[in-house]
């Protein structure tokens, strides 16, 4: 008996993210993400020329309600961007930082574009890997943030966060001007995804250079949402698709450490300081399954396991 | 209960409530028609008003500015009287005035219409007759009795037919049949196969036959007189639904008709308006009440049932039964229309509980329903409908559009009439515009809101996702309700104020434009038919007698098809009941189309979130379905 097997006609874009000194930047290595020609890790259909890229996350303030699980691993670094990244990449080995400018929110501490750029000159300095950059996502502050962390990370082509529906223009522009690439943010919904890449796409933005985030809940939080739509995008892209081949970001993580199964203390539960990781890697782990690219993580034991996994799947 | 007076201007009507009511009762209570859209809650800020003297309390809003609180403006509803006051209503809270359709009639594109209406080969055989008798005296050879001898004269004309006929008109007889030396006129009505005597005149009345037809549309309401002596349109008018001041669709104009008094309010105001639409059509072309013998209505479920004081409460509620959907002729009397006495009244047969005689009418208007070849109607209205099929199958569902291209829900937007804007041209950012009847623009209608959006799109002035660019240069600009862009400057208005086009009217639109693609794309899915397989696509609609289907195609609202296909058909539904007027066939047909018609129903779709999401993009999300938009434009 013959496999049945999809002969797909499609393929995802394959972003190069981050600058060596060859290319004009200063990162020792860069990221390439994307180029699959067949669903996540269906090998006997297409190939899945990248392995998923496993980035670590960076804020550039203390967080405010942090985890003990968290703070224990990284409360030494805290208030310290710059040193917090260079833990993730030299003790975890994170494959690429995002540094959130998180300070920037108005909510947040409301900081100015100067504050940005030295958290980012910081992070640049400190690690070797690439960067992702994510702005606050509050237009107006967006639309001052962006610019200046851009222009100080010029040449690095960094991975420049996020492009919605109602402001793209502003990091379009940006991106453009200091050759970085950009992600592409909606709100779990494929269409709105879609609109937005046609509406950067039309600025003359190149296919090669957009990172989609669908966004995502937690596992328990609606990830089985983000998850078809993930999987219909990229079963659309692997049909023809151009405009939806872009390869997928996810802020697993972040969304892991707003779960209470990450937070309360309930014997019934089992350990937090296993159950905490665990959540985030089995979230990360169906991200995976769904075809991200790129998997923005929190704590160091989740990574861990996501690795094996990867190891196990892709090979070494 | 304390009493307060409010006084009302410049009606100068005066009236007497309990302290503490709402602007908007004492308004509704002296019968001033106001817009409140929202149906009372204080969510649409359309019911302002002016308070001169005395107080109310009003709860906070943020609809109204620092500004114009300054200047006394308060919103009706959520406005207590507090003590006698004078409140002045301004035109723009309003609604319910009548104007007629400007060229109707005699436009071409009207003159076109009336090409269709006679093409579509029914006979002429009007629901109501007037038949001059002239009958035999009796003698002692001829001893029948008056009514026998009326019977059977009327037999002569109609065989075949049992006749029914009132004790009153009965009791009329041996006056009237000796005083007019037995030369009299019977007006007879058809009823299911019978005839009902509806009035007998002296001498010969035969040429003084008229009759009415009624659109009642959510949000407008329109009629034409039908000559029906001569088959010929006398008038067509048309006026906003005043129930709109109860709610603006049709589920909220349903929980009210289930408050305390709701339906009889409901149903009172809109046989007024149809009144008010009719006699102002008769009295301006001096034709007597009297001689309106018959009233063909059409309009959707909810329409119907409020008209005729039907509860509507289980349309609402699943599995959304009607009380009925085909109802047998009633006199007009019954429902508060003022025709003759004993006129009647029909209402086209519709389909199920949303999808009414409009669509029924519709399909009779288009000829859909006799054709061989596939065809497709789309009937845009706050409650749009589409139709495909042929005359073996036909298909339909309904689409929730909004008012969007009867100018509701738009800050600027207006039913086409007088001072509408119909059609607007941009030229690098030049913009010229034509305005219905010879007056300077008070708002911009449908036609002209597809010729604006196409235009911005044309010029690089909004993005895909309907935002405007900065490429809109001068006239953009920011107020409270985000960005707007002039249409037209306040010197050039009827009121003094810009003409503009914000950005929440885009996405009305956006909304409006996008269901009724999804409607049309989802039977097309359906049937497993593509656009491409039609032959005809009609489109009805209140958009006067004008749109530009290049620019609806541009915006995403039709699919982007060979041209030659498009026909637009105005006000598909009056059209329809003008034809059941005129002929019992074409009545006969749309009943026999609403019973082969299927209904789908959009709502319980599980991908039509998605659809509609897609299609709520200039011109689509997905770009493959307009390759030659897209090509036009210059876009990837």
């Amino acid at each position: 008996m013959e496999l049945v097997k999809e002969k797909w006609t499609g393929k995802v874009h394959e972003v190069i993210i981050g600058a060596t000194g060859a290319e004009g930047g200063t990162r020792t290595a860069v990221v390439r993400a994307g180029g699959e020609t067949t669903m996540p890790f269906y090998d006997f259909e297409g190939g899945m020329p990248n392995r998923p890229v496993l980035a670590m996350e960076v804020l550039d303030k203390i967080p405010d309600e942090p985890s003990e699980s968290l703070k224990k691993v990284f409360g030494d670094v805290w208030g310290d961007p710059g040193e917090w990244a260079r833990k993730c990449v030299e003790e975890f080995g994170a494959e690429m930082i995002s540094v959130q400018l998180l300070s920037a929110h108005p909510d947040e501490g409301d900081t100015d574009e100067k504050h940005a750029v030295e958290t980012v000159r910081k992070v640049l300095k400190a690690v070797g890997v690439p960067l992702i950059i994510r702005a606050p996502g509050v237009a107006e502050k967006d639309n001052l943030i962006i610019p200046a962390a851009s222009q100080a990370a010029a040449g690095e082509r960094v991975l420049l966060g996020s492009a919605v529906q109602d402001n793209y223009k502003t990091i379009v522009a940006s991106a453009l001007a200091d050759g970085h690439c950009i992600i592409t943010e909606s709100p779990i919904d494929i269409n709105i995804a879609k609109q937005v890449n046609i509406l950067v796409t039309d600025m003359g933005f190149p296919t090669d250079r957009i990172v989609m985030d669908p966004t995502t809940g937690g596992l328990g939080y609606g990830l089985e949402y983000t998850f078809s739509i993930m999987e219909r995008a990229r079963l659309a892209a692997l049909g023809g698709d151009t405009v939806l081949a872009q390869p997928f970001i996810s802020y697993i993580g972040q969304e892991s450490w707003r779960a209470k199964e990450t937070k309360a203390e309930n014997e019934e539960w089992g350990d937090i300081e296993k159950r905490a990781p665990l959540w985030e890697a089995v979230g990360a782990i169906s991200m995976l399954q769904a075809g991200s690219d790129i998997l923005v993580l929190r704590h160091p034991h989740a990574l861990k396991i996501v690795r094996q996994m990867l190891d196990e799947l892709m090979g070494k | 209960m304390e009493k307060v007076i409010v006084t009302f201007y410049p009606d100068q009507k005066k009236v007497e409530l309990p302290r503490g009511e709402t602007l908007l009762f004492a308004a509704r209570s002296a019968g001033i028609p106001v817009d409140a859209s929202c149906g009372g809650e204080g969510i649409c800020g359309k019911c302002r008003m002016i308070v001169r003297e005395g107080h109310v309390n009003m709860a906070p809003t943020a609809l109204l500015s620092r500004d114009e609180i300054r200047k006394s403006l308060v919103l009706a509803c959520i406005s207590n009287v507090d003590s006698d006051c004078s409140v002045e209503i301004p035109q723009d809270s309003r609604v319910g005035e009548i104007q007629a359709l400007p060229g109707e009639g005699h436009s071409e594109k009207i003159t076109g219409l009336e090409k269709l209406e006679k093409e579509i080969s029914y006979p002429f055989s009007p629901l109501c007759e007037k038949i001059f008798l002239e009958l035999p005296p009796p003698s002692l050879n001829d001893s029948m009795s008056d009514l026998s001898r009326l019977v059977r004269g009327i037999r002569e004309h109609h065989d075949n037919f049992s006749i029914n006929i009132s004790l009153y008109n009965i009791s009329r007889l041996p006056a009237l049949l000796r005083g007019s030396e037995w030369k009299v006129t019977a007006a007879a009505g058809n009823c299911n196969g019978n005839i009902e005597v509806i009035d007998i005149e002296e001498g010969d009345c035969s040429g003084r036959n008229y009759g009415a037809a009624v659109d009642i549309g959510t949000t407008t309401i329109a009629v034409s007189v039908v000559d029906l002596a001569r088959n010929g349109i006398v008038e067509t008018r048309a006026a906003y639904n005043p129930q709109a001041s109860f709610g603006a669709d049709v589920i909220s104009r349903i929980i009210y008709a289930g408050k305390n008094g709701g339906l009889e309010q409901l149903q009172r105001v809109v046989s007024g308006a149809i009144n008010r639409l009719i006699s102002s059509i008769c009295s301006e072309n001096g034709i007597s009440i009297h001689d309106v013998t018959c009233v063909v209505a059409a309009g959707n479920t909810t329409m119907m049932h409020l008209l005729l004081k039907l509860d509507p409460s289980y349309i609402r509620r699943e599995p959304y039964i009607p009380v009925a959907a085909e109802l047998p002729p009633v006199h007009a009397m019954e429902a508060g229309i003022f025709i003759n006495p004993r006129g009647l009244l029909r209402c086209v047969p519709g389909v199920a509980s949303y999808v009414g005689g409009d669509i029924t009418s519709g399909v009779i208007a288009s000829g859909l329903a006799d054709s061989d070849e596939i065809s497709f109607l789309m009937d845009i209205g706050t409650n749009g409908e589409v139709v495909l099929g042929c005359k073996d199958w036909l298909m339909c569902c309904s689409c929730s559009a909004g008012p969007a291209f009867e100018g509701g829900g738009i800050k600027c937007g207006m039913r086409a009439s007088a001072g509408a804007i119909q059609e607007i041209k941009i030229d690098n950012g030049d913009i010229s515009y034509r305005v219905i009847g010879d007056v300077k623009p008070r708002g911009i209608c449908g036609s002209g809101l597809i010729d604006l959006v196409a235009g911005m799109m044309r010029n690089g002035l909004v993005n895909r996702a309907g935002r405007f660019t900065e490429k809109a240069g001068d006239r953009l600009r920011s107020s409270d309700e985000g960005m707007e862009f002039v249409v037209v400057y306040a010197g050039e208005t009827a009121s003094g104020e810009d003409v503009v086009f914000t950005e929440i009217d885009m996405e009305n639109l956006l909304r409006a434009k996008g269901a009724m693609y999804v409607g049309a794309r989802f039977l097309f899915q359906k049937a497993g038919l593509s656009f491409n397989d039609l032959s005809k696509f009609y489109i009805g609609g209140g958009f006067g007698n004008y749109i530009n289907l290049k620019n609806a195609v541009t915006i995403g609202l039709l699919p982007d098809i060979d041209m030659d296909k498009f026909q637009f058909i105005g006000n598909s539904s009056l059209t329809g009941a003008r034809l059941c007027l005129k002929s019992r066939k074409a009545f006969e047909r749309a009943g026999l189309t609403a019973r082969m018609m299927t209904n789908f129903e959009l709502s319980v779709e599980p991908g039509f979130m998605n659809e509609f999401t897609s299609a709520l993009f200039l011109p689509h999300t997905e770009s493959d379905l307009f390759p030659n938009v897209l090509k036009e434009l210059g876009w990837k």
